[in-house]
Parts: structure tokens; C-alpha cells; sequence
């Protein structure tokens, strides 16, 4: 196991460096938020490279951009670098590869043009294909119906119904649509064609069906995220995330309602 | 009616892997770490199963939660440096399957409810509703991640030195 160390060919740097190093940390930074990760980890690991570049840090992390402060070991010169959190969704590969970076970084002593350099190919990562995603999130959310105490045919129900909110959902965010519009119509779809167990009667238990249909959308990341940054003392990166989840929570919320309400359906 | 348990018991812990696996494909989580997800996944939800047995410990849906997040946290510090992964890589998708889906989105359905509603009774009788899901849903998640995160706290150095 290797462990966080200073490099011994310690690098002072001054006036434009500084400001190179705090604009790379800062972007650093704000792809690892954009990308999920718990401010803790951003902390963590944007640390453990200025520590390796020998250079003092301080980073301020909002829910909406990150500032990272360096500066010199005699305090004469100093540097701040602000960028806008990155939108690019979560993403844990994303994640695992920027932290394995800053070990990287680390354990090698990587100048800043070499760490750059490796952080530019980490951008260019792919996500994961759609179609691999449509099939399993329609698996898993059929698997999910199964374990509410749903029969075969609710869950065949809920991989149709998944199925096709998924795709919605996917083609809406390809489209630029907004995301709060997309959760709403994607738990809508979903919502009306699970409902078709309970308007032809069939299977056993078709109220499962509908109310594990748009299960898939629930942000569960975001919420953990929150909770996370609770314990660790980041109260406005929580409640930012903890409202974003809530508001796409209420959004998927409220398609199921229309889809029932049209549907003619009430179970409350 | 032991082996019906037991197959009970494998069930939950098949169908909460391929939750895991799918539901953590739209996290974009690296393809090594699916079956480390889906380990921790059937492990955590059978535990919790296992504890909310009514022949069993008969144990709150809360507690239970965290019991079986801790048990995945340190699963998760344990095994997510063979794949070079920080730790979170591996249990977050792994307590997607545990995440109380049902209740996040009634109680927003309660409180729509509760509004359209303006007779005293009717209006106490949704709000309680709004309030039980509102805090079951909150309690359950927290003690999810406080359960998983522990593990992290308690082995702080091999936590955040899984990916070198």
C-alpha cells in the first residue's frame, strides 16, 4: 500500500505557475463535483496533489463552482482560480480514475504538465453505452418489482414500462431538453403503461407494477450524496444536492399522479 | 420451512445484485466494479432481509437499513482496493437497491394530497401519511450512509488510499 508522501524534488513555483497549478486544481475539482463525488473526496484528493506539487491549498467548494487558493511557502505570492461545477452527470468512472490520478500524481511526482496531460485524456472518457444502460436499468427495475413482492407478469410489466421511459428519458436528454421536464413526462409514460395491469387485470398484482414502475428515476446518488456531505460539515453542497434529488422527486412524482389521474386509476 | 427461508434469503440477495448492476449502469460505474456492486448488493439486502424477518429480530426497516449498510461499507473498504476503486465507487450503487424509492415519492404524493383536501379529518389523515413517509424516507437514507460510512471512518487510511 503506498502512502501520501511530499516529493522530494519539491517544486517552488511563483507568479504564473502558481496560477497554473491553481487554475488545474480548480478544474480538477469541479469535474470530480460534477462528476458525483462527495466533497470530502474532492477535498481529499485535490490536497494530495498540491501537497505533491509543493504548494499550499485551500478550495472552497459551492454547489455551483469551485475556488482553489494556492500560494507560496514564504507567503509572497499567492493564486485563485475559480471554475463553474461541470455538468457532465455522475459518472463513477469518471470519479475512480480522477482519484486514481491524484495517487498518480502522488507516488510519481508528476509535473503539472504531465498530470495535465493525463487529466485531458480522463475528460475524453466515454460513458456508458445507452443501449447496455437501457437494457440493464429495465432488468433492474423489473428485478426491483420482484423484490416488492411482485409476481412474473408485474415484472414483465415493469421491464416494458422501463423500457420505454428509459428511451424517453435518453432521447429527451440528447435532445437538450430540460431534466426536470424529461423526469416528468419519462415517469408519465412509464406510469400509464404499467397502469395497463390494473385497466385489463392482469397478473396478481399489478398495484406493484405501477408504483415500482418509475423507480428507476428516483435520484438515489444525489441523496446519499447529501447525506454524506451532512457528516462532513458541507451544509450547502448537501442541501444543493439534497434539493436537486428532491425536486426530480417531485417532478417523477407528479407525472405518476397525471398518468393515473388520465388512466382514470385512484389508490390513495 | 428452514430451506424456504433460505431460498427466500437467496432470492432477495439474486434480485438486489441485478438491481445494483443496472441500477448502477446509469452511474456510469467502471464495468470492473459490477460484480463487487452486485456481491455487496446481495449481501446488504438479504441482511436486511434477514432482519426484518417477522420469525426473525423482527427489526425496524430503519435500523435494519443501517445494520445492513454498515456490513456493505465494510465490505466495500475491504474489497474496492483489488479493483482500484475508491470506496464509494463500490457501495453507493450497491445501497441503490436499499434506497426508499416508495417513500421519497409518496410523500411528495401525500402532500399534493393533503392540499386537495380542506375537511379536518381527511387533512390530518394525509398529513400524517406525508409526514410518516417524509421522515421514514429521510431516516432510512441516513442511516444508510451513516452506516456505510463508518467503515471509512474506522479504517481511514485504507479508505482513501484504495485507488494508488
Amino acid at each position: 500500500m503506498m502512502t501520501l508522501k511530499t516529493c522530494d524534488k519539491k517544486r517552488s513555483a511563483s507568479g504564473v505557475a502558481l496560477q497554473r497549478f491553481a487554475a488545474f486544481l480548480a478544474e480538477y475539482a469541479a469535474l470530480l463535483y460534477g462528476c458525483g463525488a462527495t466533497s470530502i473526496r474532492i477535498e481529499k484528493n485535490a490536497a494530495r496533489m498540491a501537497r505533491a506539487f509543493g504548494i499550499n491549498f485551500y478550495i472552497f467548494i459551492m454547489p455551483a463552482h469551485v475556488s482553489v487558493t494556492v500560494w507560496d511557502d514564504d507567503e509572497s505570492d499567492a493564486a485563485v482560480a475559480a471554475r463553474r461545477t461541470a455538468a457532465c452527470g455522475i459518472s463513477f468512472n469518471l470519479n475512480a480514475r480522477l482519484s486514481r490520478l491524484s495517487w498518480v500524481v502522488a507516488d510519481q511526482c508528476l509535473s503539472l504538465e504531465d498530470a495535465a496531460e493525463r487529466f485531458e485524456k480522463i475528460k475524453q472518457t466515454k460513458p456508458t453505452g445507452k443501449w447496455e444502460v437501457l437494457v440493464l436499468t429495465s432488468i433492474a427495475n423489473a428485478s426491483f418489482c420482484h423484490l416488492f413482492g411482485g409476481d412474473g407478469v408485474a415484472m414483465i410489466i415493469v421491464f416494458i414500462s422501463t423500457l420505454v421511459g428509459y428511451r424517453l428519458k435518453q432521447i429527451m436528454l440528447e435532445d437538450g431538453r430540460d431534466v426536470r421536464l424529461t423526469f416528468l413526462c419519462a415517469s408519465f409514460f412509464s406510469a400509464s403503461l404499467s397502469a395497463a395491469g390494473h385497466i385489463f387485470n392482469i397478473g396478481g398484482t399489478p398495484e406493484i407494477a405501477l408504483g415500482t414502475s418509475v423507480l428507476y428515476l428516483i435520484p438515489g446518488i444525489p441523496y446519499l450524496n447529501s447525506v454524506s456531505d451532512v457528516i462532513y460539515r458541507h451544509y450547502l453542497c448537501a442541501l444543493s444536492r439534497f434539493f436537486e434529488a428532491a425536486i426530480l422527486t417531485a417532478c417523477l412524482s407528479a407525472g405518476l399522479c397525471a398518468g393515473m389521474l388520465i388512466l382514470g386509476l385512484k389508490t390513495f | 420451512m428452514l430451506s424456504d427461508i433460505v431460498i427466500n434469503i437467496l432470492e432477495d440477495g439474486l434480485f438486489a445484485a441485478l438491481a445494483a448492476i443496472g441500477f448502477s449502469s446509469i452511474s456510469n460505474t467502471p464495468r470492473r466494479a459490477y460484480l463487487i456492486c452486485a456481491l455487496l448488493a446481495a449481501a446488504g439486502h438479504s441482511l436486511r432481509y434477514v432482519l426484518m424477518l417477522p420469525d426473525g429480530a423482527v427489526m425496524h426497516i430503519i435500523p435494519a437499513s443501517a445494520l445492513s449498510a454498515f456490513a456493505i461499507g465494510m465490505l466495500a473498504v475491504l474489497l474496492a482496493p483489488r479493483i482500484k476503486c475508491p470506496p464509494e465507487v463500490c457501495f453507493f450503487p450497491a445501497l441503490l437497491p436499499m434506497i426508499p424509492g416508495m417513500y421519497a415519492y409518496r410523500t411528495i404524493q401525500y402532500l399534493l394530497t393533503t392540499l386537495c383536501h380542506t375537511g379536518e379529518e381527511a387533512f390530518q389523515h394525509y398529513f400524517y401519511l406525508f409526514v410518516y413517509n417524509g421522515l421514514t424516507s429521510t431516516f432510512i437514507i441516513s442511516g444508510m450512509v451513516v452506516g456505510a460510512t463508518l467503515p471509512v471512518f474506522l479504517f481511514k487510511k485504507l479508505s482513501f488510499t484504495a485507488t494508488c
